[in-house]
């Protein structure tokens, strides 16, 4: 296919590679890089660099970058494949823009967000004040999957518990972001916004020199200290906790510990003996005072959490609750990022903080209560229904695509345990210019956007970037990997200095 | 360290190792098998031999007949020194292994080194690696051997030179004394038994089994160009300088495993793998001016042989994950 070569000056039209993108525009859908025809102002300089390149140059250079991130072994495995096949993570070459007055907002907001989920959290494992105040029922906590009563009085070693987190973000139909879900105990992906950026420079260096973007290479940095930072002693020796090279996230353990320069431990390596941390060594036992654990908490201790799990370090809780180690992020988190417990968010930040919501939500209706569940029976079709305890993408009805049989089932369900459910209207995600590598276009495609906030003791820091995933299948909203998503790299841009 | 990374940095290197050797002496083989004017079955057999799978290959392939054809086809003995899966030591299955233990210990290795490592397993799996099989065998074996030495050689010059890099090279070392040590062993055995002795011949059967460690030239600089079983067995088992030798091996095993486990160190774990090799090390080096007549070669090789292999598995208790 011919595409014309206009050299568009100025503002209104990007032309060139875009020349047949407006068109392709989804209905009822905020674009992120266009308005109608013309680049949004602040990507406009972008706009037009991109649009100067070939649809042979965007193959060759997504042939690149594909080589690149399979050779490097940047890679998930693929459970249930016993020749042990790993793919790379579908990586689409042209970058997800964020406007620097948009990404302070969300800063702030997201900021104000896990002060106030880390309030919560002190409080439920405390006293418990916003249950007995009335602000959130009491059974909708006591009763989550992921509280852990017997750690109620157990203070964190460096008062931290979600020292790690990615808040997934959206945005809807007229471009207003919106928190979809918080992932408050082992969020991954930021190695792929690191991996994503190094070949993204490769590939762009004009364009990206122009554009002026915020730098993402300093996380494993940022991290590390955090980690440093609850240390229970002075020279802390921090180690990174994995479930070992079959885990999907395998990658990603690994390149945080070279990137960080610690060691990756797997639970073997690692036994306690006096309610103190060793690691196993060539020369005998070494203390151990942080683990930054990518195992997921049912899997830390037999002796508390799951007696049948071979992976854990017996006694590992003890050690934690005598101050001896320093777990991130910290056991229990799961309570506050229970999908049932997300619509009181708001209320939590003006009753710890005293302060208004800086970022909007998806308005959730609680299947607990009757007012909400009456609703969403008599409205299957139009809502998108989510059990509370499940991820990626599953143990969803999809109304608007539902069979009838689909949404009987799902009524059955809600019947029969409404704290399992809750549900909200679709929203219509955001779309970005994405190339499609099979027809050599570019389309519209889906998109969300999940940033890392680090928390030490000095509060919480938000990495200028983020994984932007997007649904890359024509007409989708699931941007899982696990569904068929892919990633973009995310370019936060600088403040203009009047340059 | 951690016990467990020293495990996969030692096996890391064991197949690192294993590979190169196992591409070299299948490169020799094809070469010998050109013009040596032997009988095809002398060629290969001793390939199987070395790399321990005789048994295996006669069960699995031959079906148990001694004098099967197999053992003479230089391609069904190819195919299953290279690409079967069920034999432990085929080329595919060190170059799995290798690259398994590799992204074990993903964050010990430096970025270069494991490019060089995954690469080269991308490339065994691609198509493009039995189409070069296939028509071009000798730039095969190249490839191979190019990956594994650029792999051993980036380990050296872009990683720590602390305890991984110990463990690895003791995995390398110890993996080439027993390398070595077989491939003079059988090949020692079949030469000094041929049916008519043939000056010619034979010194073009010892040239390729120097060829096939990657010796020829070193040996011929020290000879001055003779060569005799006695002299290329000697050559083989205690040339100090010669980084392949049996010598040579052990030795510096034992300076790798000094530094990994320090001798006045008495409190720290791996004494009694340090004390073996030191002993092995010791009566190595005293073989040197003994007399190699008789079954003198066999008696020495089968002794180091036996040793490394138990020095082995104390090391596997004392310092790696087995302890």
């Amino acid at each position: 296919m011919m595409q014309s070569q206009s050299q568009s000056q100025g503002p209104v039209a990007a032309g060139g590679l875009f020349d047949h993108y407006p068109a392709a525009a989804l209905p009822g859908t905020f674009d992120e890089m266009f308005d109608g025809i013309t680049p949004r102002t602040p990507f406009a300089r972008v706009a037009q660099l991109l649009a100067k390149m070939t649809p042979d140059e965007l193959s060759r250079a997504q042939a690149l970058a594909e080589t690149a991130l399979l050779q490097q072994g940047v890679t998930f495995s693929v459970y249930g494949d016993a020749r042990g096949t790993e793919k790379i993570f579908p990586f689409c070459l042209l970058p997800r823009l964020i406007a620097a007055s948009d990404f302070a907002r969300l800063e702030r907001g997201l900021q104000q967000r896990l002060r106030a989920l880390g309030a919560f959290l002190d409080d439920i494992y405390g006293e418990q004040k916003i249950l007995t105040a009335g602000v959130i029922p009491a059974e909708m906590i006591l009763g989550a999957a992921g509280y852990r009563p017997m750690l109620r009085g157990l203070r964190p070693p460096g008062g931290v518990r979600i020292h790690i987190s990615g808040v997934d973000l959206i945005r809807d139909h007229d471009g207003t972001w919106r928190v979809l879900e918080d992932n408050l105990r082992t969020p991954s992906g930021v190695s792929y916004v690191v991996e994503n950026r190094l070949i993204s420079k490769r590939l762009f260096p004009r364009v990206f020199d122009a554009a002026r973007v915020h730098r993402v290479d300093h996380y494993p940095t940022r991290l590390a200290e955090a980690l440093r930072s609850v240390s229970p002693v002075e020279e802390a020796n921090a180690v990174v906790l994995t479930p070992g090279p079959y885990n999907s996230a395998y990658f990603e353990h690994s390149f945080l510990a070279r990137t960080m320069g610690l060691e990756l431990v797997q639970a073997p390596d690692l036994v306690v003996d006096g309610d103190k941390v060793y690691c196993r060594t060539t020369r005998g036992p070494r203390r151990v005072d942080v683990i930054y654990r990518r195992t997921d908490e049912s899997f830390l201790d037999p002796e508390v959490f799951r007696p049948d799990s071979v992976l854990g370090i017996p006694g590992l809780m003890r050690a934690y609750a005598a101050g001896n180690v320093a777990l991130a992020n910290a056991p229990g988190n799961g309570v506050a990022d229970d999908k049932a417990v997300y619509p009181f968010v708001p209320k939590m930040i003006e009753f710890y903080l005293g302060e208004q919501p800086l970022l909007e939500q998806v308005h959730t209706y609680v299947c607990l209560f009757d007012e909400d569940r009456r609703y969403v029976l008599e409205h299957l079709g139009e809502l998108v229904v989510k059990a509370v305890d499940e991820a990626g993408g599953y143990g969803m009805l999809m109304g608007p695509q539902s069979t009838e049989a689909e949404r009987e089932e799902f009524r059955r369900k809600i019947i029969a345990e409404p704290r399992r459910y809750i549900a909200q209207h679709r929203i219509e995600l955001s779309a970005c210019p994405t190339w499609i590598a099979e027809r050599g276009t570019i389309e519209p495609r889906r998109v969300d956007l999940r940033p890392y906030i680090l928390t030490s003791r000095e509060g919480p820091w938000v990495l200028p970037g983020g994984l932007t995933r997007v649904a890359l299948a024509r007409g989708s909203y699931v941007v899982n990997s696990s569904q068929g998503g892919g990633s973009k790299d995310t370019w936060v841009m600088k403040e203009t200095t009047g340059g | 360290m951690i016990s467990r990374v020293a495990d996969h940095c030692f096996w890391f290197g064991r197949y690192v190792e294993r590979a190169e050797s196992t591409a070299r002496m299948l490169a020799a083989s094809v070469s010998l098998a050109l013009d040596a004017e032997l009988p095809a079955a002398q060629v290969w057999r001793p390939m199987l031999v070395v790399s321990g799978e005789e048994d295996e290959f006669r069960t699995r392939i031959t079906g148990g007949d001694d004098d099967a054809g197999a053992w003479g086809d230089g391609e069904i003995v190819q195919r299953f020194m290279v690409w079967d899966e069920a034999n432990g030591v085929s080329l595919a299955r060190s170059v799995t292994g290798m690259r398994w233990n590799a992204r074990s210990i993903r964050e010990v290795l430096s970025l270069e080194s494991w490019e060089a490592v995954n690469e080269l397993h991308l490339w065994m799996r691609s198509d493009a690696a039995p189409a070069i099989y296939a028509q071009h065998r000798d730039a095969f074996y190249q490839h191979v051997r190019r990956a594994t030495q650029l792999t051993l050689g980036l380990v050296r010059s872009t990683m720590l030179h602390d305890e991984p890099l110990d463990f690895m090279w003791l995995g390398v070392l110890l993996e080439r004394v027993s390398q070595t040590a077989r491939m003079l062993d059988v090949h020692h055995h079949a030469f000094t038994n041929l049916p008519r002795r043939h000056e010619v011949v034979e010194t073009a059967l010892w040239l390729s089994m120097l060829r096939a460690l990657s010796g020829s030239e070193a040996f011929l600089k020290r000879a001055a160009g003779r060569v005799s079983s006695e002299g290329v067995a000697r050559f083989l088992l205690s040339e100090s300088a010669f980084p392949r030798s049996i010598a040579y091996c052990v030795h510096s095993a034992y300076d790798r495993l000094c530094n990994i486990r320090p001798p006045d160190h008495h409190t720290l774990p791996g004494g009694i793998s340090l004390e073996r090799l030191r002993v092995l090390d010791v009566w190595v080096r005293a073989r040197e001016n003994d007399p190699l007549t008789g079954t003198a070669v066999h008696d020495v090789l089968t002794h180091v042989v036996d040793e490394v292999h138990e020095i082995c598995g104390t090391l596997g208790k004392e310092l790696l994950a087995g302890g």
